[in-house]
């Protein structure tokens, strides 16, 4: 279950990763095209849609990596038992939140399937294809919250606080602007 | 309930997620999904869905991603070095000698990174051992590194610019254009300082010069060229309205890429680590980016903005009040949040106010920025003392202490924006009409 779960998270974060690449790719394949003349049609759909999937499967490593940002200020305070506490509470309305994500995008997603829309811009798909990044991204995003509540409450300690030791002992300064 | 009572229930039930360690997209959603849920009759799941696919499957927002990764690309290039050995010949004749190469080192490599931590550390991570080997004052080093380490944000590509411009709905590229003239402000005041210290205290720069002939600066520098050049190449080819922010982001990556590739510098390991960084950063941004569209739609739908921003004009408080006390919420802000969130939580109420105090919206932009870049020198959490205390292995107070001086200055560049507005919106006009014509 554990290797499952990692492997998810990571292939995930991958294709997130690949999709971000491909934007840049595109873009540069739409820059040059128009300077030798021609177009690349639907190219901004193309990226657009490319961007979400890049933000959305990419949500459950990055949370898990410590990445997605909280107000340390007060928890960090906090004595080991409370702050595990605290970290229990957080993690139970993040909990909540995700699930009420997971029902509210794939609710939508469904319904751009079942009154099959179509994309409002010069590549008319099905919307739920591109919107399908969302879906399943979050719903990697579930699983990692879950995942991290169930490991705190057993007592353990959750991934995203020890990715962030391991970066604060490597003097890795990236994960903010 | 009066609007201005829910507005209250709302900004409660906010603060204590936040102050809860709850993660600040999920806290935005939550007050968001409350909000509609108990006051409106606007279904939220469906709000939900379109404020987060709105926000992130856009085609301009997609310039965020790949100026990260431009920039996470050359923050593991040797870039760090070659701005020590290329800058270096050329400062040394001005009082304060190599203490400006952390000024212009952290100019050079903002305008190439759109992250105040990242130029920070790239600078810092060579020059803070060579200063100190060669005795230049610690204090001086740490203060003019973190101070310039903020150049990031106000030099374009900023990420947070693009934060701004998608939260305030101008464009990306005005924003940049507005930030040159108050980021080379702020190079000249850290320099001006560095140099008028070092004319009052002698004794505290060494001595030791090493004499160039000019060839043997330009060999130097060499390293360099290739990095200016790709500057010079984005933001003309941004400027001169040839390519979109996007598309120079595009050329960017692949610059830098080729700059990597060239010093040497790229591996498949750092490649990869490039990208899996530039993806993290990236989802972070646009997932609070999304929570902050679906709590300005809760907002738009309750009517908090419009009741608010009719509420402090009712105060009848001069323009210059509303920014001075503004400036002060930001300041204070900047003690517990990160700058995104700082902007992406506000903007939805302080931008009405603000617009109908007759402020443009490109200009108060530059105003936020800069009362970011400050945020990242406030203890505690100030993300630039934190990387140079973790660098040079002084404790907190120390850093903070050194840094008060550029605090300061950047509190003077605040107020010279304030008192000369033109300094963020002439050259936007000034290109835009050239385009235009």
């Amino acid at each position: 279950m554990r290797r499952f779960l990692d492997r998810l998270y990571a292939a995930s974060g991958a294709l997130a990763a690949l999709c971000l690449a491909s934007i840049a790719a595109v873009m540069l394949a739409q820059a040059f095209l128009r300077e030798a003349g021609r177009l690349l049609r639907g190219a901004d759909d193309i990226v657009a849609w490319l961007c979400a999937a890049a933000a959305f499967l990419a949500l459950g490593h990055t949370f898990r990596k410590g990445e997605l940002v909280r107000v340390g200020l007060l928890i960090e305070r906090l004595s080991p038992r409370a702050r595990h506490a605290a970290e229990i509470v957080a993690l139970a309305i993040a909990l909540v939140f995700a699930g009420f994500m997971v029902w509210a995008v794939l609710a939508f997603v469904y319904d751009s399937f079942r009154f099959n829309e179509v994309s409002q811009g010069l590549i008319r798909i099905p919307i739920w294809i591109p919107q399908a990044s969302v879906a399943v991204g979050v719903t990697i995003f579930f699983v990692a919250v879950l995942d991290e509540f169930v490991v705190v409450l057993r007592r353990g300690k959750p991934a995203y606080q020890v990715a962030e030791d391991e970066r604060r002992a490597a003097q890795d300064f990236t994960e903010t602007v | 309930m009066s609007t201005l009572e829910i507005a209250a229930l709302v900004f409660a039930l906010l603060t204590v997620l936040l102050a809860g360690g709850v993660w600040i997209a999920i806290s935005m959603g939550i007050a968001a999904w409350f909000a509609l849920g108990l006051f409106t009759s606007s279904p939220p799941q469906v709000n939900l869905f379109q404020a987060f696919w709105g926000s992130s499957a856009s085609w301009t927002i997609a310039a965020l991603p790949l100026f990260v990764w431009m920039g996470e690309i050359l923050y593991r290039t040797r870039l760090s070095e070659e701005m020590f050995e290329g800058l270096s010949p050329w400062l040394q004749w001005l009082p304060g000698r190599l203490m400006h190469v952390n000024i212009f080192g952290c100019g050079i490599f903002a305008a190439v990174s759109g992250s105040s931590s990242a130029t920070c550390a790239t600078i810092a991570k060579v020059a803070l051992p060579e200063l100190k080997r060669r005795g230049y004052d610690e204090k001086m080093c740490l203060g003019s590194l973190c101070g310039a380490g903020t150049l990031g944000l106000l030099i374009p590509p900023s990420i947070v610019m693009i934060v701004y411009a998608i939260a305030a709905e101008v464009s990306i590229l005005k924003m940049f254009l507005a930030g040159v003239l108050p980021g080379l402000l702020l190079v000249a005041l850290f320099s001006g300082a560095i140099a008028i210290w070092a004319l009052l205290h002698p004794d505290r720069t060494p001595r030791e010069v090493q004499r160039f002939s000019f060839r043997e600066r330009l060999r130097r520098s060499r390293n360099l060229f290739p990095c200016l050049a790709l500057i010079a190449f984005v933001m003309g080819s941004m400027f001169t309205g040839w390519a979109t922010a996007t598309e120079a982001a595009s050329f960017g990556v692949l610059g830098a890429l080729a700059i990597a590739g060239w010093s040497g510098g790229l591996t498949r390991e750092s490649f990869w680590a490039s990208l899996m960084g530039a993806t993290r950063l990236s989802c972070m941004i646009l997932f609070i980016l999304g929570g902050a569209a679906f709590l300005s739609s809760a907002m738009a739908f309750t009517g908090i903005p419009k009741a608010l921003a009719e509420w402090v004009a009712s105060l009848g408080v001069s323009r210059f009040e509303l920014i001075a006390v503004l400036a002060l919420v930001y300041l204070l802000l900047g003690t517990a949040l990160d700058g995104i969130s700082m902007i992406v939580l506000t903007t939805s109420v302080v931008l009405p106010m603000v617009e109908a105090a007759g402020f443009d919206l490109v200009w108060f932009g530059i105003f936020i920025v800069i009362l970011v870049e400050i945020a990242e020198l406030t203890p505690p959490l100030g993300f630039n003392l934190f990387v140079l205390q973790t660098m040079s292995g002084r404790d907190s107070n120390y850093v903070a202490l050194a840094a008060l001086p550029f605090f300061l200055l950047m509190v003077v560049a605040l107020v010279l924006l304030v008192a000369f507005p033109e300094l963020a919106t002439w050259l936007p006009e000034l290109v835009i009409r050239k385009t235009a014509a």
